[in-house]
């Protein structure tokens, strides 16, 4: 197989393609030179600023969320150091409502003893009284009969029989009463 | 049995090209000033129009030119020059998608040329950096900008003989002279490459189709291949424009 590869510069009739064009620099000076300018002006601020507006963005996210964490964190103890302190004062006014009932429990036996010792010795005072005031009555009826009694013997001057019937209806007479 | 003869084409017949326009005057357009004004417009029309509204929440297109930005500025100037100098991100960022825009002309089908592979482009990029890092140093450093590069502290005293010459040589020829032949040979290389597998796909399936599907296929992994070249010479330049204004700014390291 014949291959001939023939890699031959033959026949430059014009300039060694290596020679700088001034043409071609022309329009490139052109060209980068719009290029630049308008990038400069128009595309790069606007990306820039808008990395720039996310990242400020971004970053006072953060600290919001930083600060809100820690104003989480710091009334999350300040609830429970309330708690505690609420639990504990429950505990307290329980107590002490454990200790006021058992005190009203202990006065109230205590009175409704006192009462019931008041009631009694009253009770006991009326018995005497009324059983003074009954003896005191039967004496002064028996002494009232008795005179009566008395005067009626010294008015009739009785007999026997008369004697014993007047003496029985004393006595029923008495009984009665 | 004859396979008739291969004839690569004379390599200016791959790179100059006939005047459009005004033909003969000193500012005729020809294709690869054509090229460079397509890609103009296409730069201004991509980004330009593209950032007219910017969201907060980026989505799709904003995000690439967002993500070309942020490559630049983070990656180019940031890493390279420093925080404070994010002031050269615009020019660095125009100079990195003029190079790109162009280099990739090299894969795009039907036109296949890049404009960067002509002399007159790099040429004018790397003499605008040129041009730039002197004024640069001058304006930040004075004279020390020179001083510094051609007598370098800690050097001894002898060895500057053999050491201000080469520093001397280095920051007014090498400097430019590699950046824009580095970006030129590149681009030359590969167009002349993909060129000659291109014809050589043609030839064999002419001639001999069987064979026809080996330069077919290192075409196309080529093609592959120059995309990336012309996303890394675009890089490097820019880097390298960087690196020289850096040098620029600040004493010497």
């Amino acid at each position: 197989m014949h291959l001939a590869v023939l890699l031959a510069a033959e026949s430059v009739k014009a300039k060694n393609p290596i020679v700088p064009e001034t043409k071609e620099i022309i329009w490139a000076v052109v060209s980068f030179v719009i290029v630049f300018g308008l990038l400069a002006w128009k595309a790069w601020p606007a990306i820039k600023k808008a990395i720039a507006d996310r990242e400020a963005h971004i970053r006072t996210d953060l600290e919001r969320a930083e600060s809100a964490k820690d104003e989480a964190e710091s009334s999350l103890v300040e609830y429970q150091r309330q708690l505690a302190e609420a639990r504990n004062e429950a505990g307290k006014i329980i107590e002490e409502a454990r200790l006021a009932a058992d005190q009203v429990r202990k006065d109230l036996i205590a009175r409704a003893e006192a009462d019931a010792t008041e009631l009694r010795g009253r009770a006991q005072d009326d018995i005497r009284l009324a059983t003074e005031r009954a003896l005191a009555d039967l004496q002064s009826r028996v002494a009232e009969l008795s005179i009566e009694l008395a005067e009626k013997v010294v008015e009739r001057n009785l007999d026997h029989d008369t004697q014993i019937a007047l003496i029985e209806s004393y006595i029923n007479q008495v009984g009665s009463r | 049995m004859s396979l008739g003869v291969f004839v690569f084409p004379p390599i200016d017949e791959l790179f100059r090209w006939k005047d459009i326009a005004f033909k003969g005057q000193f500012y005729a357009i020809n294709k690869t000033s054509l090229l460079v004004m397509i890609s103009s417009v296409l730069i201004l029309a991509i980004f330009v129009g593209g950032s007219r509204r910017m969201k907060l929440v980026p989505k799709g297109f904003q995000n690439v030119l967002e993500m070309t930005y942020e490559f630049v500025d983070r990656g180019i100037t940031r890493d390279v020059i420093g925080n404070d100098a994010t002031r050269f991100t615009p020019f660095l960022g125009s100079l990195f998608l003029f190079i790109l825009f162009l280099n990739f002309w090299e894969v795009i089908p039907f036109i296949q040329f890049p404009p960067t592979s002509r002399f007159a482009i790099p040429l004018f990029l790397a003499l605008m950096v040129y041009v730039l890092y002197w004024f640069l140093g001058f304006k930040h450093q004075g004279i020390k900008y020179l001083t510094g590069h051609l007598f370098p502290a800690g050097v001894p005293l002898a060895l500057y003989i053999l050491v201000t010459p080469i520093e001397l040589v280095q920051i007014l020829l090498v400097r430019p002279f590699s950046l824009a032949v580095r970006l030129l040979a590149n681009m030359m290389a590969g167009h002349i490459l993909l060129t000659a597998l291109a014809l050589l796909t043609a030839y064999t399936l002419k001639n001999a189709p069987i064979i026809a599907l080996g330069p077919f296929a290192l075409n196309i992994g080529v093609t592959a291949f120059e995309i990336l070249v012309g996303f890394l010479q675009a890089y490097i330049f820019t880097l390298l424009t960087a690196v020289y204004i850096a040098d620029s700014l600040h004493a010497e390291h």
